[in-house]
């Protein structure tokens, strides 16, 4: 499959502070792609550059064989966006938004009207079309954000966090939509969310964006078999090199490593120090064991324990998913 | 057509808000009824006297003379008290007295051989523009009527003395000729009266010396000129929501350029300017008759104030782009809106006449639109000037639309 979407080395600066550190990716066409991160990340401002809101600092794109920073005219008439806001004029009906949508990317009398009236379909909004839309649930507003959108039949659908704040129903039919729209159409979608089951469930591939950085980018199995076996999280009271080593050398156990502890910024001079800026997993440290086979590694990690006469302070098995890959990958939970 | 689209949706979102409909088209209409109303009403109290002083000094002591006195005093709205007319000046100059009327020696003689005889109407700079209005009304109407009468009375009599000489040729007065006659003089009446008012102010030459506009012909021009301003407010809270809700990133994606999008965010600005004028005026003329208030004129040159109507509607949507670009929030979008848009309109005489303001500001007012657009419309509509002599103002208003619209763009946060 020829890529409709190439991104190379996108950045985004704001005076010194750089939102988007240089990341680099491809979607297919006719592939789902997810952008998985905490709030925060840059997904928003990687996607605002690439729908043309504001021009990359530095890199390029290429959408459909057109560059964003030199044919953006065309890469628009190609690309649609569902931005995060309920980005709709409330005191106007559903069919008063998506006409006015239609127009403004240049569809006039019959095609408008049908498209309007295919979108609305795909939404299933048909019935409720000419409610206005300060009287509509707030799944329902985001069915209609995300038909304003497809207006335009684009190639590349932009989606960006498209169920915030909706109810599970909603949810389910923005799901359905997204599948079909893909399905049956082949239309291009690059979804953006930092809820790693809605990524899980709809994309193919996943890149995982952390301050600013792709720091892993694959089919979800793929990134899923980064974790091996498993991984278990043990706490310790005292953690030292050599206990790592012993660890690391444990049958069925691939890895042992310390996980790095956040630290908390120094206090301003008169303010008493706080103990801890977050919740701590245990008290001592811990230490990240990733498994070749995870029950044999717990059972051996225990034994091993024991034998040294060294208490558990705490043991988490972690779930094989992406919220796990991105907790090995960066010691922080998804939704921080 | 996209920013036609962006238009269309913005003014389908601006009708459907009915607080800005009644802001913005009725509240100026509430402004200049009670505004006119009010001067209307002054000098109709109850028992006592509130009527406005007007001190005569009467150089004439003919019967011509009283009977101009006597129609002051019964005219109802105003006081006759005699002064000599030294002791007028000195008590005028010391602003003991607001204004004085002087009737002129031979007053009655000229009356009676019908000559053009001219009244001063003299006031004190510092006196009250709206009761010197009610008394410029009221010698004025009393001034017409006497010439009215006069003139026709002396067309009679010419007549009666023909008539008399040359009794063969009776048949030249018919009825028809004679009420032809007494329409031809009630018209010379109206357009060469013999008495004449003539209004100044000390201090000022008599080539600039100020006309006197009735209170209709201040107040439609200067409210519509305000809330033509006020418009803006609108079109910076509409960018604002834009932003707010997040249209706007979902405008800036589209293909359409920059311009295209603020062009469609400034010409419902615009047409809604432009409309809110057409109501105004619409109601100064037609809506003040009903209400039997003074209607306004409109002056000798229309298309003048139509295109001074367009550059007024122009500067506000200009400036609605320039608030946009300063405020970052709701807050600070009603609180500059209240502090730049009354102050202007305060500062450039849409609720007080310019020449008042000018006596104790100076050259300030100049710095505001508003000075301008009033200054053009009060040309237009009352001077009875046309467009040639309003094109300093004309351009002066376009030069502030460049300069709003140009910081706009400059401060303009489209990201």
């Amino acid at each position: 499959m020829p890529a409709i979407l190439e991104v190379d080395g996108l950045v985004k600066k704001y005076g010194d502070f750089e939102a988007v550190k240089g990341v680099s990716f491809s979607v297919e066409e006719g592939e789902v792609f997810g952008l998985l991160g905490p709030n925060g990340a840059g997904k928003t401002t990687a996607i605002s550059m690439l729908t043309g809101i504001f021009p990359p600092t530095s890199g390029t794109a290429r959408i459909g064989s057109y560059d964003i920073t030199t044919q953006m005219d065309q890469v628009k008439k190609i690309n649609g966006l569902v931005p995060q806001d309920l980005a709709l004029y409330p005191t106007l009906s559903a069919r008063a938004n998506l006409n006015f949508f239609g127009r403004i990317y240049g569809l006039r009398g019959k095609e408008l009207k049908e498209r309007v009236e295919d979108v609305l379909r795909i939404v299933a909004l048909t019935e409720r079309a000419d409610g206005t839309i300060e009287k509509f649930s707030g799944g329902m507003k985001r069915r209609v954000n995300i038909a304003a959108g497809l207006v335009h039949q684009p190639r590349l659908l932009f989606l960006d966090e498209p169920t915030v704040g909706v109810d599970p129903q909603s949810r389910n039919h923005i799901f359905e939509s997204v599948m079909r729209l893909n399905r049956e159409r082949g239309m291009s979608i690059v979804y953006t969310s930092h809820y790693m089951e809605e990524v899980e469930l709809l994309c193919n591939r996943v890149a995982i964006i952390d301050e600013g950085r792709i720091i892993a980018l694959d089919t979800i199995k793929n990134l899923i078999a980064m974790l091996g076996g498993g991984v278990i999280h043990v706490g310790l009271p005292q953690v030292d090199e050599t206990l790592l080593a012993q660890l690391s050398a444990l049958p069925a156990v691939k890895e042992a490593t310390l996980v790095p502890q956040p630290i908390a910024p120094p206090p301003a001079e008169g303010v008493e120090p706080k103990t801890q800026e977050r919740e701590p997993v245990a008290a001592g440290e811990v230490v990240k064991i990733v498994a070749e086979h995870s029950q044999q590694a717990i059972v051996n990690v225990i034994g091993f324990l024991n034998e040294q006469d060294i208490s558990l302070t705490s043991l988490e098995i972690l779930e094989p998913n992406l919220e796990s890959v991105f907790l090995h990958l960066t010691g922080k939970k998804l939704r921080e | 057509m996209k920013t036609l689209s962006i238009t269309f949706k913005d003014l389908q979102i601006f009708f459907k808000d009915r607080g800005a409909v009644v802001q913005l088209f009725l509240l100026p209409l509430l402004f200049i009824v009670v505004f006119s109303g009010a001067l209307a009403a002054i000098g109709s109290g109850g028992e006592e006297d509130t009527r406005i002083l007007l001190p005569v000094v009467d150089l004439d002591g003919g019967e011509a003379a009283q009977t101009l006195l006597d129609g002051l005093d019964a005219a109802g709205g105003v006081r006759v008290e005699s002064y000599e007319q030294a002791e007028a000046q000195a008590l005028l100059d010391e602003n003991k007295l607001a204004r004085v009327l002087t009737i002129p020696a031979r007053f009655t003689a000229d009356i009676a051989d019908n000559h053009q005889v001219t009244l001063r109407f003299v006031n004190h700079p510092d006196a009250d523009p709206e009761e010197t209005e009610v008394v410029r009304l009221v010698i004025e109407g009393v001034a017409q009527d006497m010439s009215l009468e006069s003139q026709i009375l002396a067309s009679l009599q010419q007549m009666g003395a023909m008539q008399a000489n040359a009794p063969e040729e009776f048949q030249v007065f018919t009825a028809e000729r004679t009420m032809a006659q007494a329409r031809s003089q009630f018209e010379r009446s109206r357009t060469q009266p013999l008495v004449a008012v003539v209004q100044t102010v000390p201090g000022q030459p008599e080539g600039e010396r100020e006309e006197m506009p009735d209170a209709v012909q201040l107040a439609v021009p200067g409210f519509t000129v305000l809330f033509v301003f006020l418009t803006a407010q609108a079109t910076a809270r509409s960018i604002y929501d834009e932003k707010r809700v997040g249209s706007f990133r979902r405008l800036l994606a589209a293909p359409m350029s920059k311009a295209s999008l603020l062009a469609g965010k400034m010409i419902p600005n615009f047409i809604t300017g432009l409309i809110q004028t057409a109501v105004i005026f619409a109601f100064g003329i037609i809506g003040m008759r009903l209400l039997g208030l003074t209607p306004m004129a409109l002056g000798d040159a229309p298309m003048a104030v139509v295109l001074i109507a367009v550059a007024v509607a122009l500067c506000s949507s200009a400036f609605g782009i320039l608030i946009a670009a300063i405020a970052r929030t709701e807050n600070q979008i009603g609180g500059l809106s209240s502090v730049f848009l009354w102050v202007m309109g305060i500062l450039g005489g849409c609720f007080i006449p310019l020449f008042v303001l000018e006596n104790f500001l100076g050259p300030l007012p100049k710095i505001v639109p508003h000075y301008w657009a009033n200054r053009a419309f009060n040309d237009l509509l009352i001077r009875g000037l046309g467009l040639a002599d309003v094109t300093v103002e004309m351009a002066v208003l376009l030069a502030f639309t460049a300069l709003f619209f140009v910081i706009g763009l400059w401060r303009f946060d489209f990201d």
